[in-house]
């Protein structure tokens, strides 16, 4: 435009001088600027007719992976001299190869294509709005600017760790069978009891030292059951469990811990469902597989902490939402008027663990040390173990994740170590 | 960054020599040599500029150079020189924002045909306006005062609806 309104006025000024001079040769000196708009005129005004479509490698990526993100322009009417394909990438997306800019000349019926690779900053969904065309005429003269609407989202998914199967002992569980326990005897690996011979029992399950003991009685084993169970996700999302310090952030542990304990408990094929609980109540109905699967870190690529009145405290968590007697896993840094709800949670018969990423060392890491900072540590320390102490005096499994060690790591020992326990003293963990 | 392509490379700063040749001669061979220097200074910084990438130097260099081949016009030197040199002038400032187009970030699909193209169209625009402009240099139409009037009234309210045509056409 500014090119355009230079030679304008260049032909302005030429034109007032030589008529106000009444010299007809500086207007002859405005013939070859006139001739110059003439021809850009004729090429740069008619409107482009550009159809555009995008297609990406994969619709969710977990962040730094690589998407291949292609756009064809296809130009629907006369030829285009020059055409700029611009597109603008989302925030928290980077350019990883190619250009996201193209300039080229397009014939009628012509495709450009403009292949990139682009990849995740940071875990959140991602849209793609439109592509800026600019089209103009070789000489550079006109340029008409339009954007095409190119529609496509990205999901930057959190990174999951692979888990060993965690030991959980819901109250109930489903038909199915699966690697839990299901407190029922029947076929199994671990011994439950023994009962009196039924007609159909195998033989190699009679107990012959108790058949001996008993009169024209026989026994047999009785094992475990192990089915699937229903799992109920609980990540805690209310901005004031979060610790933000420098770039880094408690509740970033918090995603990547759920996303690991959903991609491991729905690989052992159980009934996943989330619930997201913080600004607002976010919910992923239950589900198996793959599908849900991708439900969920969706979901949990969109999670973000927020404030609300109502959910400032865990006593709205919609316990309709997960069945009766299920298995309940709460992703929390935990308030210290927590504990109450939890332990209503626990009454009405779930099973719960809570799997706490302890926020005091994730913060003292990034403060400078100092006495005051010391003193202020142990402080909280200190009342940060009564409160996993409560929670441990109402039955509630507790694993205090010291964010600084891997989340698989933190979660066998503390798993294995209170399986052991429970097992002991014959309460189920 | 991309590069700019050969032909471009090497025309842009012949354009800016041939425009400021053009003149300089015009006005050398009148004899006056203190312009010949004034008409060297534009042309210099254009070309410092194109080197170290200035963007604005080559609107001013076309600006100086319409207005030196207007002055000359004005002192009655030969018109062919001054004709040269704007035409000249208008090529260079096209080479350069073609050139910075070109070298701008992103992909140029097909730069060497693209180029070929630009060149082949500047040549016929190039060659339009000299042969258009030299006709209008030879032509002699003796027009009164009322004429001239009308004539500047219609040419003021021409270019305004131009203008606004062309704003509405671009962006």
């Amino acid at each position: 435009m500014r090119r355009l309104l230079l030679l304008v006025a260049l032909v302005y000024a030429l034109f007032l001088w030589g008529l106000g001079t009444l010299n007809g040769r500086l207007l002859a000196l405005a013939v070859p600027l006139i001739v110059w708009l003439g021809a850009a005129l004729l090429r740069g005004s008619q409107k482009p007719k550009l159809r555009i479509s995008r297609t990406l490698s994969a619709n969710r990526a977990p962040k730094g992976t690589p998407v291949a993100v292609k756009l064809s322009v296809v130009n629907e009417g006369p030829l285009l001299e020059e055409l700029l394909v611009e597109d603008t990438l989302p925030r928290g997306i980077e350019l990883v190869a190619g250009e996201s800019r193209i300039l080229a000349s397009l014939g009628p019926g012509e495709t450009v294509d403009l292949e990139y690779t682009v990849a995740g900053k940071q875990r959140g969904i991602f849209v793609f709005r439109g592509v800026e065309m600019t089209t103009g005429d070789y000489l550079g003269i006109f340029r008409r600017r339009t954007t095409l609407p190119a529609p496509a989202q990205l999901a930057v998914a959190p990174e999951t760790l692979k888990l060993h199967r965690l030991a959980i002992r819901p109250l109930r569980t489903r038909a199915t069978a699966g690697p839990i326990p299901a407190r029922r005897g029947g076929s199994g690996v671990d011994f439950f009891g023994i009962r009196e011979y039924q007609p159909g029992d195998p033989l190699r399950w009679v107990n012959w030292r108790v058949s001996a003991r008993h009169h024209r009685t026989l026994f047999t084993n009785e094992f475990e059951q192990e089915r699937i169970a229903d799992v109920g996700l609980i990540l805690d999302a209310r901005r004031r469990t979060d610790i933000r310090l420098n770039g880094h952030t408690l509740f970033e542990r918090a995603v990547r811990a759920t996303a690991s304990l959903a991609e491991t408990f729905l690989g052992d094929g159980n009934r996943v469902g989330l619930l997201v609980y913080g600004g607002f109540l976010d919910w992923t109905f239950p589900g198996y597989g793959r599908v849900q699967r991708e439900r969920i870190l969706q979901a949990l690529a969109k999670a973000e902490t927020g404030d609300s009145l109502v959910f400032d405290s865990l006593d709205y968590i919609p316990t309709r939402f997960f069945p009766a007697k299920s298995q309940l896993v709460l992703i929390s840094a935990l308030c210290p008027d927590d504990p109450p709800m939890l332990s209503r949670l626990r009454a009405r018969g779930y099973q719960l663990m809570v799997i706490s990423p302890d926020p005091i060392s994730f913060e003292a890491r990034l403060l400078k040390p100092g006495k005051a900072v010391d003193l202020a540590v142990r402080i909280a320390r200190l009342e940060r173990a009564l409160l996993l102490r409560q929670l441990r005096r109402a039955g509630i499994q507790v694993v205090d994740w010291q964010v600084d060690r891997p989340f698989d790591q933190a979660i066998h020992t503390s798993l294995s170590r209170t399986a052991h326990w429970f097992r002991a003293i014959g309460v189920a963990p | 960054m991309n590069e700019t392509p050969p032909l471009t490379a090497k025309a842009l700063p012949a354009s800016i020599v041939l425009a400021a040749g053009a003149l300089a001669l015009g006005y050398g061979l009148n004899g006056s040599w203190s312009i010949v220097i004034v008409i060297a200074v534009p042309g210099v910084l254009w070309l410092l500029g194109q080197w170290r990438g200035w963007g604005w130097t080559a609107s001013v260099g076309l600006v100086c150079f319409v207005v030196i081949a207007a002055v000359g016009l004005g002192m009655r030197l030969w018109d062919g020189w001054m004709l040269a040199g704007v035409v000249g002038a208008l090529s260079a400032w096209d080479l350069d924002h073609f050139a910075r187009r070109l070298r701008g970030p992103g992909k140029v699909e097909g730069a060497h045909a693209l180029e070929r193209r630009h060149l082949q169209r500047l040549l016929i625009v190039d060659g339009a306006g000299l042969l258009l402009g030299a006709v209008a240099l030879r032509a002699r139409i003796e027009l009164g005062f009322g004429a001239a009037l009308l004539l500047g009234v219609l040419a003021t309210l021409g270019l305004t609806r131009a203008i606004g045509f062309m704003r509405r056409q671009s962006d």
